[in-house]
């Protein structure tokens, strides 16, 4: 058992990571990986699943987010502004480079199915089947929502799509 | 010679998830077109930025809050104040079989209210989980309705609880006639992944209005019930037996929430 309680534990700085991502809340990132410890920690043995314990994390995790974000469109939501993440806000040093506070800004833009998608293979370098287990989803739709999230992105970011300029003969 | 790049080949070797057999064949396809170069590039900087931004979290120290170990130690102590109280019920329950034993020619009861409700609980249980197009009357898509509607017919506030932490998705309601002295009766039904489905049959509170707790088994359906002031409720279910009781667990204590005139944050 404590085995699993290990496995948890090393599992937490990326539940953070990725709650964080999705939140960019410092609060209520925490409030929702501790929510799904508790979950998980109280459930150990009853419905665990057979498979690795930081996928079964991650899908608790994901469940506790959308339930939130449900929860958060009934009442609307109060952010406290000293837990706000700031980003840096200066500008893209050099072209072709990415502002991040820019990125943030569009991250946060995208709909919640692609920034849960691309969030988990690139920010949490799960892979891609595991990503489609975590979301409950098949691995195609898996790639189609990566490739619109990256498109939205792209046009968020005010990126070009072909960054190279074609000479004219 | 090698399979068609694609836009998920193309992604697959930018996320580096390609298997390696297929990497050359990429690169000479992205040296052949500057355009896929460009978008595999911008990609990539894409991943640098988001990276940027939140990797460093997974390096910051844990809060104690989040550490594995305290909340298990947390959970084991208040688990072990849920036993104690769990063994006073058993002894008190026991008293009262007891005594219940020993007066019994002096009462020879008919079936109690409660015995009414939980077999028509369920009755109605085996009757709709095995039902797919009308398993309800109303499904969940029309929540808000099925609450007002239901809330309206039975003359008292319910709503309707939230099993997803359960894995449990509500899947509709329906309007019964209930026992006779009650009249209505509400049933909600909830349904897992794997298809497993627990329903909650719910009444207006009984003329006495008083405080009442029990389980039954009946054709190997578990039925927990219990009335307050406010409603009777029985969930009704065929899980095992720890998973019953975490789903009933969770349902009584949203409801009695509700009773207690908390806002109803769970439905919807």
């Amino acid at each position: 058992m404590s085995d699993f309680l290990d496995q948890v534990e090393a599992a937490v700085p990326a539940l953070r990571r990725y709650a964080r991502a999705l939140t960019r809340n410092v609060d209520l990132a925490d409030d929702l990986v501790q929510d799904c410890l508790e979950r998980a920690i109280s459930r150990r043995g009853l419905f665990r699943p057979s498979g690795p314990v930081r996928a079964w994390l991650f899908t608790i995790l994901l469940n506790l987010f959308r339930n939130s974000v449900r929860a958060d469109k009934r009442r609307g939501q109060t952010v406290d502004i000293d837990s706000m993440v700031i980003e840096p806000s200066t500008p893209a040093p050099q072209p072709g480079h990415i502002a991040l506070a820019e990125m943030a800004r569009a991250i946060e833009t995208l709909p919640l199915d692609q920034k849960e998608a691309l969030l988990l293979i690139v920010l949490e370098g799960v892979s891609y089947a595991e990503a489609a287990t975590m979301l409950g989803i098949p691995q195609g739709t898996l790639m189609s929502r990566l490739g619109r999230a990256r498109a939205a992105l792209r046009t968020l970011t005010g990126m070009p799509a072909e960054p190279h300029l074609r000479t004219v003969k | 010679m090698s399979l068609p790049v694609t836009h998920n080949v193309l992604m697959a070797y930018a996320d580096g998830r390609l298997p390696p057999e297929q990497i050359a064949a990429v690169e000479a396809h992205l040296a052949a077109n500057p355009d896929a170069a460009a978008e595999v590039a911008l990609w990539q900087r894409q991943r640098d930025a988001i990276t940027t931004l939140f990797a460093p979290v997974a390096a910051e120290p844990v809060p104690a809050r989040l550490r594995a170990a305290r909340i298990a130690a947390e959970q084991n102590r208040r688990s072990g104040m849920n036993f104690r109280w769990a063994a006073a019920a058993v002894v008190l329950v026991g008293l009262g079989i007891g005594a219940g034993w020993f007066v019994r020619p002096l009462i020879d009861r008919a079936p109690s209210a409660s015995d009414i409700l939980i077999a028509s609980a369920v009755n109605a249980h085996t009757v709709f989980v095995g039902e797919k197009r009308h398993a309800v009357e109303v499904w969940a898509k029309e929540q808000d309705h099925l609450v007002s509607w239901l809330s309206a017919r039975l003359d008292t506030k319910i709503g309707t609880p939230d099993l997803a932490p359960e894995g449990f998705q509500l899947v509709g309601g329906r309007l019964l006639p209930g026992d006779p002295k009650t009249g209505r009766a509400a049933q909600l039904m909830y349904e897992n992944a794997a298809a497993e489905r627990v329903t909650i049959y719910i009444t207006d509170a009984l003329p006495d209005h008083a405080s009442a707790y029990q389980f039954a088994a009946i054709n190997q359906t578990d039925a927990f019930y219990w009335a307050n002031a406010f409603i009777t409720c029985t969930v009704v279910g065929s899980l095992p037996d720890e998973q019953m009781k975490t789903v009933s667990q969770s349902i009584y204590r949203q409801l009695t929430a509700l009773d207690e005139g908390e806002t109803p944050t769970y439905h919807g």
